[in-house]
């Protein structure tokens, strides 16, 4: 799996094991000879010392299992000292499915490598604030036209091969963004020049104001690698980071070793190994088992199994929204009373219960923490009777049937939740689950969908809404404008009050419903601090965590 | 003899080159391609094309067939799609967990399924027979996923009743850790083994019972062995045909079908890793997966059919 649609998807839809697969015990050949086919006068004396044998045999087994369990009473004191040869292993969810930061699409790739292995001009905050970091860049300045940022490149910087970083370096970076149309160039579209002014100091020039530019340098766009290196991207990684890529074990782990020349603060770990575990139930015992330090994140339901004692349970912020996707271009969805219905018809509340109690509502596009961020949830609050009576005004008072197209790996929770709610104003709703890549090619690519359920989980990405030929197929001339404003708007502030008036007409034009804004439970071994808590799914930052001498 | 296994060399190689065809054309009738995959949800449709082109996707098919094909002849799967990372050095990573994985699980199988099996059959008409019958019944109806399920909160480490076998993961370092490979190993295979062997205990059972109502046993009888002797001397070789058949089919179906039981214990199996390649459109790499498990199969029943003729002098007799 592969997308940033995927990374936490599959988390609460996962409470079921993974039961749809049908490969299991395959043709096991059962014999269909019947005992009465034997003979009757076959029939021998019994002998009756079988039942106590095989009772004995048992009670053997559990005296033996019964005293080979060694109680583990953890109840070492806890010293304060940080081990620096500690081995951090850390349990994920999705595996990236290929390692090349230019290419390869996907939260989980930047999850692991972005912040540990490579790191930008400047980072992300995860504090919901949306404040760009120094990262490389010490310091920036941006001009009163909002047309040139000048960036401070640290100095004594090399990258993970010996090759030192400059700032020419660094432009040359960016510009092969721009040059190959690698991931994120899509974010860079208004840069004029990106020149190295001296060695320490890199100059981006705009031709218009770009009020997300930070943000986007945060992103891919800004990362910062070696042009000259040749290595293969997909499995290797040269970068400036606290980790080194270390090994990749597809389909298991990807392992990262403390980089001894980092240039900045030095990893208070000497390994990390990211584990990858689908199963959310096989990844809340491999917590349990002590096989991993954290889990992130952890299944919300499963989450209230976690000895509190032994882990501490945090709550993180999540840019993902799962979008109930309506296609605005094709009948009936096109008629704003039939999504109008849909938004009506159902209980938000009711889902959020049914994953874990974790997830918060979302009434727009916008989740809290990007900007234009404002709370929709009073737009479309559950009404069964309104949703009833406006699918009657748009003709179908005798009901209506709709087919959702969604990828296996959400699992069936939402869905059938969906069905049953949607069933109560007379909507039939069929599910049609298909494979991801079956699903990128019919509903992304063909358009060819009544609705569709993904998890959207990148921040910033309420371009979607004004791009008519996106698979949303929502063309509003209004939006669009208020979206094109907002990107050339002078400040973040302006920016994002007019993404905030788009968004609000999106919802009230019921371009979609969002079922929830996704929240993050990760689960830390006692003796585990500095574990990342917001955005873990894109942004997961192990630099600074470390692991106590006496817990390790 | 020799003939025999040269002829069935030959027709291997043919079935090979049929899968080759077949795995080919109908991968490529699945909707979707590695490079939307790549692109995932933002791409445009510029980006996805230009993806399409850098990793060789717009070649004419019988173009790409052949370069495949023509690499399969030296032996070469090919690279994966996605990390251009040699095939064949990660199915040897993932053999390495599967393989043992159906060995160890067919043995538990045989170990349980034959001896209970026998003994099921000899006493089919006393209560505690009839009960083994019962319960083989009732375990191979169960699904491996609650087999595995249960077994993990009876005995699963740090969530079982008593906590003593790891129930997820297998060592990083692999079989150069084989204390922590085999018992990472022990649930998945114990939960094949009574699955499976639940069904080869039915089977070996009637097979017995068939053996048994056989005219050789009452001529053995007749020479002075008592009943059990004669079921155990002559019929139980007998069935033994039947039985190692359906062993074969056993193994044959488990080495492409352990996807649930490795999803369950987290193991980096063979089954998961074609699951993700079909889900990512990898398609070589799933090629040269499916074109490797099926020379496996292949073989398998290559050796069961000898090991038919070993054991069974008419079968010598009548050919070659």
């Amino acid at each position: 799996m592969s997308d940033s649609t995927t990374p936490t998807g599959d988390g609460p839809a996962n409470q079921n094991p993974p039961d749809g697969t049908t490969v299991g015990e395959g043709p096991t050949p059962t014999s269909s000879v019947d005992d009465t086919l034997v003979g009757k006068e076959k029939k021998r004396r019994t002998r009756r010392w079988g039942i106590p044998a095989v009772l004995a045999a048992v009670v053997v087994v559990v005296a033996v299992v019964v005293t080979v369990v060694v109680v583990n009473n953890n109840t070492a004191p806890q010293a304060a000292a940080v081990d620096t040869d500690a081995t951090l292993t850390v349990g994920l969810v999705l595996e990236p499915t290929s390692l090349d930061i230019r290419t390869q699409s996907g939260a989980a790739l930047e999850q692991a490598l972005i912040g540990n292995v490579y790191e930008g001009l400047v980072a992300r905050s995860v504090d919901g604030s949306g404040d760009a970091l120094p990262a490389l860049a010490t310091a920036w300045k941006v001009s009163d036209d909002s047309l040139s940022y000048t960036f401070t490149i640290a100095s004594g910087v090399t990258f993970s091969n010996g090759t030192a970083v400059t700032a020419k370096t660094a432009a040359e970076s960016i510009q092969s963004v721009i040059d190959n149309q690698y991931l994120g160039s899509e974010y860079l579209g208004s840069v004029a020049s990106v020149e190295a002014t001296s060695d320490t100091e890199l100059v981006i020039t705009l031709t218009t104001p770009y009020p997300d530019l930070l943000w986007a340098l945060g992103g891919r766009a800004g990362l910062v690698l070696d042009t000259s290196a040749t290595n293969d991207l997909k499995t290797t990684a040269i970068g400036t980071g606290p980790f080194l890529l270390d090994s990749w074990k597809q389909g298991d782990s990807l392992t990262l070793t403390r980089n001894d020349g980092y240039w900045g603060e030095k990893a208070k770990v000497a390994k990390v190994v990211l584990r990858y575990i689908t199963d959310t139930n096989a990844a809340a015992n491999a917590l349990k088992a002590g096989d991993i330090d954290a889990l992130a994140p952890i299944d919300a339901t499963l989450a209230k199994t976690v000895d509190t004692a032994a882990f501490s349970l945090t709550k993180g912020l999540a840019s993902d929204k799962f979008v109930l996707a309506f296609n605005n271009a094709k009948s009936p969805l096109s008629d704003i009373r039939v999504r109008q219905a849909i938004r009506y018809a159902i209980d938000h509340a009711a889902i959020v219960t049914a994953r874990g109690d974790a997830d918060a509502l979302l009434g727009g596009p916008i989740p809290e923490g990007d900007p234009g961020y404002e709370d929709l949830t009073g737009l479309y609050p559950h009404d069964v009777a309104k949703a009833k009576s406006l699918l009657a005004e748009a003709g179908y008072a005798d009901g209506l049937t709709l087919t959702l197209t969604v990828p296996s790996f959400y699992g069936d929770v939402l869905p059938n939740l969906l069905t049953s709610q949607l069933a109560e104003v007379g909507i039939t709703l069929k599910t049609d689950s298909v494979e991801f890549a079956t699903w990128l090619q019919d509903v992304y690519t063909n358009k060819d969908f009544e609705l569709s359920l993904v998890d959207h989980a990148e921040s910033h990405d309420f371009g979607s809404w004004a791009n008519p030929d996106y698979y949303f197929g929502f063309d509003n001339a209004e939006v669009q404008s208020l979206f094109a404003q907002s990107q050339v708007a002078k400040t973040e502030e302006e920016s994002a009050k007019l993404l905030a008036q788009a968004a609000k007409i999106v919802s009230q034009e019921a371009a979609a419903d969002w079922l929830i804004n996704f929240r993050t439970v990760t689960a830390v071994r006692n003796g585990v601090n500095g574990f990342p808590v917001n955005e873990i799914n894109s942004r997961l930052d192990l630099g600074s965590v470390s692991v106590d001498k006496a817990a390790s | 003899m020799a003939l025999y296994v040269l002829r069935r060399l030959g027709l291997f190689a043919v079935g090979l080159f049929i899968t080759s065809i077949i795995v080919f054309v109908v991968l490529r009738v699945l909707p979707g391609d590695v490079a939307q995959v790549i692109g995932g949800i933002k791409a445009t449709p510029e980006q996805v094309a230009d993806i399409r082109v850098r990793y060789g996707l717009d070649q004419p098919l019988i173009v790409q067939y052949f370069d495949w094909f023509g690499g399969l002849l030296h032996g070469d799967l090919g690279r994966s799609l996605i990390t251009n990372s040699p095939i064949q050095n990660e199915l040897a990573e993932k053999l390495a967990v599967t393989l043992p994985l159906c060995v160890l699980g067919i043995v538990v199988a045989v170990v349980i399924g034959i001896p209970l099996g026998v003994y099921a059959a000899l006493r089919h008409d006393t209560r505690f027979g009839q009960l083994v019958g019962y319960i083989a019944q009732a375990a191979a109806a169960v699904p491996v996923l609650w087999t595995g399920l249960l077994l993990i909160l009876l005995v699963g480490k740090g969530v079982g009743l008593v906590s003593i076998l790891p129930s997820q993961g297998f060592p990083l370092d692999g079989w150069a850790e084989p204390g922590k490979a085999i018992a990472a190993l022990i649930l998945p295979a114990l939960t094949i083994g009574i699955v499976e062997g639940a069904a080869l205990l039915r089977f070996t059972r009637s097979a017995v019972l068939d053996a048994m109502g056989q005219d050789y046993i009452r001529t053995a009888m007749s020479r002075g062995l008592t009943h059990t002797q004669a079921v155990l001397q002559h019929g139980v070789p007998n069935a033994s045909l039947s039985v190692l058949s359906v062993i074969g089919l056993q193994i044959a179906s488990l080495i492409g079908g352990t996807v649930v039981i490795e999803t369950l214990f987290a193991l980096p199996g063979l089954g998961s890793k074609l699951v993700t390649d079909v889900g990512n459109r990898d398609l070589i790499s799933v090629q040269g997966t499916i074109v490797v498990l099926t020379a496996l199969v292949l073989f398998i029943g290559l050796a069961i059919d000898i090991a038919h003729r070993v054991i069974d002098p008419r079968q010598r007799r009548v050919t070659s």
